[in-house]
């Protein structure tokens, strides 16, 4: 009797430790192509750095990587759509672009794959400005805004206080506008959106927006035509007369080599002047953007998210979508973060609570900056993005249509209202072609 | 004389041999992109959607009335016009006066110097040049400004009527060494007895320039005109990169205006009617060229 | 053998030397600005000597973003193509100019139809053509892009020079008994060397900073062509002036150190006695 009785013992024993052993995980395998756009230096090696853990963790998976910077991008998925030559996992520029990627039908909705890392962990509007027919396509992975950037050490020479309001703003930038500084620039270049954005950043400080309702442009509302008034007076007091050929490239340069006082940018200002001029950086600090009255309240003008997206392309589309994952893994998440501190805010609400990510230098050093860019990136979307995310709102920035009306204005003396008005035929004709 | 029979009556499968493989790769690389370029222009193709429908002469209608349409031509033409002025004259007066240097020493160096432009990619250039022109902190406006030849700083590349003839000058100095190394080579090919024959027959210095120097490098030199009209019509890199057509159109050319339409715009159809149009253009003045050449070559039989 | 120069050599010299600074100055504004910080480059930007003198940005450039890569891989397309280039585009011409004098007209002013269309309209149809083949992201359908753009060029300048070349002299070797091949090898090929030559160099420079086509063809990887590399430094957003400006110089520099290389082989010709 004992011994049978022993011998079920056993029994009952080895079967329950059978049961604890978990059901063999599915291995992971396949080649995934990541198109990104982290080419410089630290950022590209911190994927690197995740990719080459993923791949040691699943040895079936090989991952490739190319970088492309984001204008050529653009460029290269659109010629891709020609030539086959396409991702399986990528970047986009922001929510704008994912609008276009959808339009194109190129991406695959991942809603599984946000619940995974934990829906509600993102902010909500982040996830909307994704979502097109109810579905989620693309992943936060960091986001920016848009602040108002100066430098305390001429402000302080000049007993002047950080400016609120759009008057304030532009006393203080005419005021130092001397010496070899310039107040304000403000750049035109139809390869880029300045114009637009700056346009965009005045419309909605009033509470107006460069898109009607129905999604059709409003360059000619009373809001709009000040703003280009404002702008042009800029412009014409403030800025050297060069910027009306400028891109982002050249703008910014500007304000790293100390030659204006104030600038308008995301936390990324940071550190391109850590990377230009380090002895700046100490008097670099920023505010939310300027409110068109006295005591209005904050508003957000231009958010950024840049998301991470999956495309139809992918041949194996579970282990991409494991490796996206895993990117938002703590460790990874926060090294790569790391990389290009107060630029790239967190787009997983806890972690800027999370002890790794707040021990980095940088971000101690511009704590201050980084919550003003968070407080403004929680108000706003991307430009036009007000009313929804639309076609029609990434065509805005990337048409050129409004930098090359300030050109006119400029250039040719023509009267603002009747320049506002044709760019807004010009971007209606655009609307209608490329939307039917 | 009956001896240049002897080359032609050698119908054999040699001389094929010679030409097959150049044309092989030209015309297979060729045929897909025409047809498709003209194909797409009598549709309203976009790059990003796949569907399109058949619109006949439409694009090109759309074009022909566009204002921007002819500003960018009649800027082209002033930019090619200029441009190739610039470069073969320079290139040819310092092919020349690199032929007239004596001694190797000085002529390897000055040889070498004046190729240096050619090896600049465009975005060096215009990285390069924008730096040099920026009218803030550029190197050139300020010493314009410091030897007092101008009254502060001048705004070249933001100041509309100086745009063009800055963008020309930047071409001209990237452009020039080509000429000049091509018709260096040319002038290489001449016999130095050619020459002493004709000071001995009694030639003075011009004479044997017109006899014996043109000549020979005329043939070189007048393909070399007819290729670079044509690049330098076509030419997009360094205008895009430096001022990107701007200000106000001010500098933008065909190029800038078919790629706006087919890449900002994403309207290939449209892109390719006035890819087409410039087609025409172009062959129209090659084959003006030609009728030129040949009448030039005629002139010394 | 003087005194037939009809431009005096103050001129002569006054020119060349003018033409020289005007050349020289952006390589060398580039170069220093290249050994300098981005701080004292933004900081001092009408110095052209540093103050300081760094390799920081070369090693940002060289190392860190790894562009000893990407010059790897242009150097192994630029060379390529110019060979085959140069060797189909002699050939072809020397056929045209001494085997279809009438056909061979026609067919050069063929070739040059495909200049008449900018590159951004054919970097699709060839990108197409491209995946059609299976060559896309390859170093080879690269260099058959750019063959097709070298080609034209080439046969186009080297017919001109070819027909420089007397026909007595291959006459006159066909009567001692070389057939064609040998006329075309020993006889008429050391004459037109310079020109060979000047197109080699332009084909292997254009090769080298060609961009657009590097771009769309191939992915930006271990097989992407330096020029690509530049570009993308430039629109990187986060901005480092210095090692911008390093990374053109490492793609300024190679392609005239090619050239001093092979310079002198632009002389010669006819004057070296091969007239008997």
């Amino acid at each position: 009797m004992k011994k049978s009785l022993s011998f079920l013992l056993v029994l009952v024993m080895l079967l329950g430790i059978t049961a604890m052993v978990p059901a063999e995980q599915k291995e992971l395998e396949g080649e995934i192509t990541f198109w990104h756009s982290f080419t410089q230096g630290a950022r590209m090696e911190a994927i690197q750095e995740a990719a080459n853990k993923f791949m040691e963790l699943n040895p079936k998976v090989t991952i490739k990587m190319e970088t492309y910077s984001w204008g050529d991008f653009n460029t290269k998925w659109n010629a891709g759509l020609m030539t086959g030559d396409l991702p399986d996992i990528s970047t986009a520029q922001g929510t704008g672009e994912v609008v276009e990627m959808v339009n194109a039908g190129v991406i695959s909705p991942v809603p599984d794959l946000i619940d995974e890392i934990g829906r509600d962990r993102f902010s909500e509007r982040a996830l909307s400005d994704m979502t097109r027919d109810g579905n989620n396509y693309g992943v936060p992975y960091y986001s920016h805004a848009q602040v108002m950037w100066y430098r305390q050490d001429l402000l302080e020479a000049n007993n002047l206080e950080v400016p609120t309001t759009w008057k304030e703003f532009y006393d203080a930038a005419i005021a130092l506008t001397k010496d070899g500084v310039y107040g304000a620039a403000v750049s035109l270049s139809p390869n880029d959106l300045l114009g637009t954005r700056y346009l965009n950043f005045y419309v909605q400080s009033g509470g107006g927006s460069l898109l009607n309702d129905d999604l059709s442009p409003n360059l000619t509302s009373e809001l709009a035509i000040e703003g280009i008034k404002f702008w042009l007076d800029v412009y014409k007091n403030c800025s050297p007369a060069e910027t009306i050929n400028y891109t982002v490239l050249d703008h910014a340069t500007l304000y790293y080599q100390g030659l204006t006082a104030f600038d308008f940018n995301s936390g990324f200002m940071v550190s391109g002047v850590q990377n230009n001029r380090p002895d700046l950086v100490q008097y670099v600090k920023c505010a939310l953007l300027p409110t068109m009255n006295e005591g209005d309240p904050a508003y957000g003008a231009e958010t950024s998210h840049i998301p991470l997206v999956l495309w139809n392309n992918a041949k194996a589309p579970e282990a991409a979508k494991a490796f996206l994952a895993f990117l938002y893994q703590e460790d990874n998440y926060v090294r790569f973060l790391d990389a290009v501190p107060v630029g790239m805010l967190p787009a997983l609400k806890d972690i800027t609570t999370n002890e790794k990510f707040l021990a980095n230098p940088t971000v101690e050093q511009f704590k201050e900056e980084i919550a003003i860019i968070s407080e403004a990136i929680s108000l706003g979307s991307a430009i036009g993005f007000e009313h929804g995310p639309s076609v029609q709102a990434s065509y805005l920035t990337s048409q050129g249509i409004v930098e090359e009306m300030f050109q006119d204005i400029i250039t040719n003396g023509t009267e603002v209202e009747v320049a506002a008005q044709r760019a807004q035929d010009k971007l209606t004709e655009i609307f209608d072609t490329m939307i039917n | 004389m009956d001896l240049r029979h002897t080359f032609r009556r050698d119908r054999n499968l040699t001389r094929w041999l010679f030409v097959l493989p150049a044309m092989l790769v030209v015309i297979s690389l060729l045929i897909y992109p025409v047809f498709s370029t003209v194909a797409n222009s009598f549709t309203n193709r976009t790059l990003i959607r796949p569907a399109y429908k058949f619109t006949g002469l439409t694009n090109y209608i759309n074009i022909l009335k566009d204002v921007e349409f002819h500003n960018a031509f009649f800027n082209t033409i002033v930019w090619t016009f200029f441009s190739l002025l610039g470069q073969v004259v320079i290139g040819f007066i310092g092919a020349l006066c690199l032929n007239k240097v004596r001694g190797k020493i000085p002529r390897t160096i000055y040889r070498i110097c004046m190729i240096i432009p050619w090896a600049f990619p465009s975005i060096a250039i215009a990285l390069v040049w924008k730096w040099l022109l920026n009218g803030i902190y550029g190197f050139i406006p300020s010493m314009l400004s410091q030897l007092n030849l101008s009254e502060g700083m001048v705004q070249f590349l933001s100041t509309p009527h100086l745009v063009l003839p800055t963008l020309v000058f930047v071409n001209i100095w990237f452009g020039s060494p080509l000429i000049m190394v091509n018709t260096y080579a040319a002038l290489q090919t001449i016999p130095q007895d050619q020459y002493e024959a004709a000071q001995i027959d009694g030639a003075n210095a011009w004479q044997s320039f017109r006899a014996i120097t043109i000549p020979h490098i005329k043939v070189v030199i007048g393909l070399l005109v007819v290729l670079r009209t044509i690049w330098v019509f076509n030419s997009f890199d360094i205008i895009y990169m430096m001022t990107a057509g701007g200000p106000a159109s001010v500098s933008t050319t065909m190029s800038i205006y078919i790629y706006k339409l087919g890449w900002t715009s994403r309207m290939t159809g449209k892109a390719s009617a006035a890819a087409v149009i410039l087609l025409i253009f172009l062959l129209v003045l090659c084959a003006v060229y030609f009728l030129l050449l040949r009448r030039w070559e005629k002139e010394d039989l | 053998m003087k005194g037939r120069s009809k431009l005096g050599p103050i001129f002569t010299h006054g020119f060349l030397i003018v033409m020289c600074v005007v050349s020289v100055f952006p390589l060398l504004w580039l170069l220093m600005s290249a050994f300098k910080s981005s701080a004292e480059m933004l900081a001092n930007p009408t110095t052209i000597f540093p103050k300081q003198w760094t390799l920081e940005n070369f090693e940002t450039v060289l190392v860190t973003l790894k562009f000893t890569v990407n010059i790897r891989n242009s150097l192994i397309i630029s060379l390529a193509t110019t060979l085959i280039a140069i060797t189909i585009s002699t050939l072809a011409a020397y056929g045209i100019v001494r085997f279809f004098p009438k056909l061979g007209n026609a067919m050069t002013k063929l070739l040059i139809t495909t200049y008449m269309f900018p590159a951004i309209m054919l970097v699709i149809p060839y990108g197409i053509i491209m995946a059609r083949m299976g060559l896309t992201n390859t170093r080879f359908g690269l260099v058959m892009v750019y063959l097709s753009f070298s080609v034209p060029y080439a046969v186009w300048l080297l017919v001109g020079f070819f027909k420089t070349v007397p026909i007595g002299i291959e006459e006159a070797a066909r009567i001692d008994g070389a057939n064609k091949l040998q006329v075309f090898r020993v006889i008429v090929l050391p004459l037109v060397a310079p020109g060979m030559v000047a197109t080699a160099i332009y084909t292997f420079i254009n090769a080298w900073n060609e961009f657009l086509y590097a771009m769309i063809l191939m992915s930006s990887s271990d097989k992407t062509t330096i020029s690509v590399a530049v570009k993308t430094l430039e629109g990187a957003d986060i901005l480092n002036w210095g090692a911008l400006m390093a990374a053109c110089a490492v793609v300024v520099v190679p392609s005239i150190i090619f050239f001093c290389i092979i310079q002198n082989k632009i002389t010669g010709g006819l004057s070296e006695g091969a007239v008997k």
